[in-house]
């Protein structure tokens, strides 16, 4: 018995070692140290890591807080902390960048909520937060800045250009991202700011598909065995939804159809690029949680930062989709184009 | 096997030797703490204790009721939609119609122990499928929490509310204190009632328990039930928490839990479990969120470290038990 307890000990003790990652720069730095134990700590406490629009933005911020790191612009940061979609999670994120002794940290909140009090928690601690992408309650008042794009206008811009592609008007359906959640809300308020007021418009129904591909799928077959060649348009809250609803209705014989979304992730941009996806709009993730670090970076040195920062959306059409498409999924659809 | 009747600290001696191996997981627990203590110091400061055990107050509450399930025989993959049912519920009576706080908290508690007690009944009268069973209240509980909430978030304003969650007891967080109340009552529950031990009978052996005698109905039927309670109080707690009540919490909750209860020495053939190896579980579960962090391991290896450290704790475990089974 003894044996087994020393082996499961030295077990344990490997297996711990082994998830080890070498302690980062040592370097002190000049400014910042805001609860001020000698060191900077950013935290960075992520919405999720399997979202396609939240991939980029992570390794985006990764890439330039190593890059703080090697240049002693900070001490440490905490590595990308997973909230898991979960404002319950993300409470427990912020618990643990207090307990890391973080000075700055960024959060892109799940919830307009529910993820608050990790805000209100981490502010009341002594810790100044950025918040990136999506605001939560108390942003406004507790946060170092926001750093973020106008989801209202996200839903506009998708329904002008839907009024665009169909002067003649027809029937449309919606597909909802994750009920409750705030840009789900201000997208679907978006586009009845413009779809709602034009009468050549009628909306056949919102659809929730939890911000899910394979569930807009269904809901544009649905929606075309239901209402055959009324339909005209599929409006999505994201484009994860919307590429795929587009390829389903061209699959069917029914590339008229219009689809659009938000977010601008490379597989969409890669359709725009082929051809296949008539545009979508790009929310600039990659831009928002740089103009964050900027912020933190700004007040490590002392200068002013802003109260918010509004990075703006494009619409992504085929005129201008080789700006923001990366240069693998470029030859990848250049590829694909050749083939078909 | 024969019972050996000799009684060492209230339980009979086979027990206790199990409850010996559970060490095996006690080893693994104190292992990872010195270790991520040497490379974190501030891991081992007292805030971040508290801050962990506060932390796993949730899923503790749910493993309880899943160790009682998964004793049985049986899961409860309910337990994640109860929470969003709770805290639905929550959100309507004292977030939109402002009725009485305590009211509105047992009524919701009364709400998700009568849909345990529903699963209980189908699985025990019925002879169904737990896992069928659960799975399928699973996805009526959340729809109802989605009707109730017409998919809304509420905001819960109230900071008596908020201090269910927030709150101090003796300059202990409140949460811990639930989860302390919990773990001694599921200890005698388990370990010196009746019940307890119909428990185990009916998991262990379920012809020889009704051979002698033990209502396999009402003891199935109890453990869903308390297992849909304790669910409930996790909601309460997660809604307190987050200051929302909202139809989308608690999803893939009963993995934790399950996870929680496989650590701690619970057998998924039913029959095996201890009231403090779920515990130590639950706090294993927290320690390996909270020091990965600490570690500053990469969230994409996040999932597979926390998988292999349950593969190797049961593994381990299993070896050092093999006499007692």
């Amino acid at each position: 018995m003894k044996l087994r307890k020393l082996i499961s000990l030295s077990v344990a003790a490997l297996m711990v070692a082994g998830m080890a990652i070498p302690a980062a720069a040592d370097e002190a730095a000049a400014g910042g140290d805001v609860n001020g134990d000698g060191k900077i700590v950013v935290g960075y406490i992520s919405k999720n890591t399997t979202d396609p629009f939240h991939g980029p933005i992570n390794s985006t911020a990764t890439e330039i807080l190593d890059g703080l790191v090697a240049d002693g612009t900070i001490d440490e940061w905490t590595g990308i902390l997973d909230g898991l979609t979960d404002a319950g999670k993300q409470v427990d994120l912020a618990a643990d960048c207090i307990a890391q002794g973080v000075d700055y940290a960024i959060i892109l909140p799940a919830e307009a909520v529910a993820s608050d009090p990790a805000v209100v928690n981490m502010t009341e601690a002594g810790i100044k937060v950025v918040v990136v992408n999506s605001k939560t309650d108390s942003t406004d008042d507790l946060a170092l800045t926001y750093c973020g794009s106008d989801d209202v206008y996200a839903g506009e811009l998708m329904a002008t250009y839907i009024q665009e592609q169909l002067p003649d008007g027809g029937a449309y359906i919606h597909c909802q991202g994750v009920i409750g959640n705030s840009a789900q809300i201000q997208r679907g308020e978006g586009i009845l700011n413009i779809l709602g007021e034009d009468d050549k418009f009628e909306a056949l129904g919102d659809y929730p598909c939890d911000w899910a591909a394979d569930k807009a799928v269904n809901a544009a077959t649905d929606a075309m065995s239901m209402y055959g060649d009324d339909l005209k348009a599929i409006i999505c809250d994201n484009d994860d939804m919307s590429s795929a609803a587009q390829q389903a209705c061209n699959e069917a014989g029914r590339s008229d159809i219009v689809c659009i979304g938000v977010d601008g992730n490379q597989g969409p941009l890669t359709m725009v690029k082929e051809g296949t996806l008539g545009a979508t709009v790009l929310q600039d993730g990659v831009g928002q949680v740089t103009a964050g670090i900027d912020a933190i970076v700004a007040d490590i040195n002392g200068e002013t930062v802003e109260k918010e920062y509004t990075i703006p959306f494009v619409l992504v059409t085929s005129e201008n989709v080789d700006q923001y498409l990366n240069a693998d999924s470029a030859a990848e659809a250049e590829t694909e184009a050749v083939t078909e | 096997m024969a019972k050996n009747d000799k009684k060492v600290l209230g339980m009979d001696q086979d027990s206790f030797r199990m409850f010996m191996g559970k060490y095996g997981i006690g080893i693994v627990l104190i292992g990872m703490v010195i270790i991520i203590s040497i490379m974190r110091p501030r891991f081992i400061q007292p805030t971040n204790l508290l801050n962990i055990f506060t932390q796993i107050s949730i899923n503790g509450l749910i493993a309880y009721g899943m160790c009682l399930a998964i004793t049985t025989g049986g899961i409860d993959l309910s337990v994640g939609s109860q929470l969003a049912l709770v805290s639905c519920i929550l959100g309507q009576l004292v977030g939109v119609k402002n009725m009485n706080m305590v009211l509105s908290i047992i009524i919701a508690l009364a709400v998700a122990t009568a849909f345990g007690f529903l699963n209980g009944v189908l699985i025990a009268k019925f002879d169904m499928f737990p896992f069928v069973v659960t799975l399928s209240t699973q996805l009526i509980i959340r729809s109802i929490a989605q009707i109730i909430s017409n998919g809304q978030a509420v905001s819960m304003t109230s900071s008596v509310f908020k201090s269910i969650y927030s709150g101090n007891f003796l300059g202990i967080p409140r949460p811990i204190v639930y989860l302390a109340i919990v773990v001694i009552i599921m200890y005698i529950v388990m370990h010196w009632t009746r019940f307890g031990r119909y428990v185990y009978a009916v998991g262990g052996n379920v012809n020889a328990a009704i051979a002698s005698g033990v209502s396999v109905f009402w003891t199935k039927t109890l453990c869903y039930t308390i297992s849909g309670l304790l669910a409930g109080l996790a909601g309460l707690i997660f809604t307190s928490k987050t200051g929302a009540a909202q139809a989308n919490i608690g999803v893939g909750y009963e993995t934790d839990a399950v996870a929680a209860c496989v650590l701690g020495g619970t057998s998924f053939a039913g029959g095996i479990s201890t009231a403090p190896g779920v515990l130590l579980g639950s706090i294993i579960i927290g320690c390996i969120y909270n020091g990965m962090n600490f570690l500053r391991i990469d969230s994409y290896y996040q999932s597979m470290t926390k998988g292999i450290i349950i593969i190797c704790a049961v593994l381990l475990d299993m070896v050092m038990n093999k006499k007692n089974r």
